[in-house]
């Protein structure tokens, strides 16, 4: 039971981070970003490169700093491709007639090109991350827990935490809603929205890194392991109610605690079946998402 | 020096021009009331001013700096500048966050580092002019009724250190009596050396009230239509 709840809530932390990334960057900048995935993967290449950097010139293939600098680096590097994919998809296009649409296609443009780029750098092989909570368990009673479930969940949960308080109490965060609620008063009040909207953006990008990182605990990095996050992150922002922090973080725990619970009772190919029949069930009754009730969104 | 000068000014969307050749200048301490019909330009005007409309044209000088000039692309790209420069704006109906609490909305119309620090007080200084608000800080924007809306969207205009407030249409879509008092707490509020511009379309509402009263018909200034129509009673008596 404590082992499935576990998993469950490790697939909640990670899905979370990347949903709430994609819901950010749709009710503040207006543009539901495919390349989130490309985003996700970015970071985990940037990690995986500087564990190889340590790993040849100092010989450190485990420890604190390694650990610390490839979940900073892995955020530092998703929040860098958030940005590219913002001076591509968003910069130019946002003031321009039918952006959603135009900002939707660029964002799959980058997203393949993306994908075939790491391909020729990197090549179809998985890449392994190092193990940043380390390899033990940790057992209670007849249960056991792996290090990393229970730092990918606590860390998850701090890193969420600390963005829902500084979108709530910062200067920045206030701004950021002002614009999530009306772009066009917010531009009224002297809140630049091509500023907002790339901070937004790489704030995703950072959120996205993480969940890469963290999952690179369990799967290795390839071109196209960003395409999974993307698509659940997606369909759990919109359950969630795009724009809406503990809505979609609600969706993330409701899905990751549906396909834990799919995958141990039924068969792993059964949960994209179970995830989407949930996101209907809850769009049927409430169509602005769990989140619509909790408070305002963007339309 | 004129706070604001602008000359041979031209705006409008698309095709269509709205704004013909302006001349207008305002000075420091002044309250100009701007009126005229729906559809004649006031609103396009005060776009013009920061920078909204969809193309525009001619020179616009805020304290000795150029904000005009000829453009016709990035509607609003260059808002947020000049709005930091000094030039708060309370839109047309009512610009406010829904979702936001009536605090936070003050508190994001205080745009500038200075503002900023200064929020609290600046806050009392709302609610002293708008005492409706005083109780409703904590609830959600969203559901206040009309007039409250407006004041806010009025006193977030108010919460900005701006040496220029464009009001538009504080009276729009509001019971007489609510925007009779809406109307007159905007004209009490000390300027000192800033300048504050009110479009409206009741005259009454202004006259009397303001240092100069201009007229706007078909894109077009009327300088000082106040005299001309100096009969009209003041909005108090109507009531």
């Amino acid at each position: 039971m404590i082992e499935l709840l576990a998993s469950a809530l490790v697939l909640a932390s990670m899905y979370g981070l990347v949903a709430v990334g994609i819901s950010l960057t749709w009710s503040s900048v207006g543009m539901l970003n495919l390349a989130q995935g490309f985003v996700f993967t970015a970071g985990g290449y940037v990690a995986f490169l500087f564990a190889q950097y340590m790993a040849k010139n100092f010989s450190i293939r485990d420890g604190v700093i390694l650990s610390l600098g490839v979940v900073l680096l892995g955020m530092l590097g998703s929040a860098v491709a958030g940005l590219v994919v913002g001076g591509l998809a968003f910069l130019p296009l946002h003031d321009r007639i039918n952006f959603p649409v135009r900002g939707l296609i660029a964002t799959l443009a980058i997203s393949i090109i993306g994908t075939q780029l790491f391909m020729v750098i990197f090549g179809p092989q998985s890449k392994p991350l190092p193990q940043i909570f380390g390899i033990k368990r940790l057992k209670i009673g007849e249960f056991s827990i792996a290090y990393g479930q229970i730092g990918t969940i606590v860390v998850a949960t701090i890193v969420l935490l600390l963005v829902t308080l500084w979108m709530r109490n910062s200067r920045r965060g206030l701004q950021m809603r002002a614009m999530m609620m009306n772009p066009l008063g917010a531009n009224m009040v002297g809140v630049s929205v091509r500023t907002t909207g790339m901070i937004a953006l790489a704030l995703s990008g950072a959120l996205s890194g993480l969940a890469s990182v963290l999952l690179g605990q369990i799967f290795f990095v390839s071109p196209t392991s960003g395409v999974q996050p993307l698509i659940v992150g997606l369909i759990i922002s919109l359950a969630g109610g795009l724009g809406s922090m503990p809505g979609t973080v609600a969706a993330a725990v409701l899905l990751g605690l549906a396909e834990a619970v799919t995958a141990r009772y039924t068969e792993q190919s059964l949960v994209p079946f179970v995830q989407f029949a949930l996101v209907i069930a809850i769009l049927a009754f409430r169509p602005r998402g769990l989140g619509g009730v909790l408070e305002d969104v963007r339309e | 020096m004129s706070l604001l000068h602008m000359q041979e000014v031209s705006s409008g969307y698309g095709t269509m021009r709205v704004i013909h050749g302006l001349n207008f200048s305002i000075e420091p301490g002044e309250r100009i009331g701007l009126v005229g019909l729906n559809g004649h330009g006031k609103t396009t005007l005060i776009s013009t001013i920061v920078g909204m409309t969809g193309w525009q044209d001619g020179s616009i000088e805020f304290m000795g700096q150029q904000i005009g000039g000829r453009r016709s692309h990035g509607v609003g790209r260059n808002t947020p500048k000049i709005v930091r420069s000094g030039i708060a704006i309370a839109p047309q109906g009512d610009a406010i966050f829904p979702g936001l609490s009536v605090e936070e909305n003050l508190d994001s119309g205080a745009y500038t580092d200075g503002a900023w620090k200064t929020r609290k007080r600046r806050r009392d200084a709302v609610l002293e002019v708008f005492p409706p608000l005083r109780s409703r800080l904590k609830q959600s924007a969203g559901t206040l009724s009309g007039g409250e809306r407006r004041m806010v969207s009025v006193g977030r205009a108010l919460m900005a250190d701006a040496k220029l407030y464009l009001v538009d249409e504080p009276s729009l879509g509001l019971a007489p009596k609510i925007s009779i008092g809406l109307v007159a707490a905007l004209c009490e509020i000390d300027l000192g050396d800033g300048a504050m511009l009110i479009a409206e379309q009741n005259l009454p509402l202004l006259s009397g009230k303001c240092d100069r009263i201009l007229g706007m018909h078909a894109g077009e200034l009327k300088e000082d239509v106040g005299e001309a129509l100096g009969d009209i009673p003041p909005a108090a008596e109507l009531s």
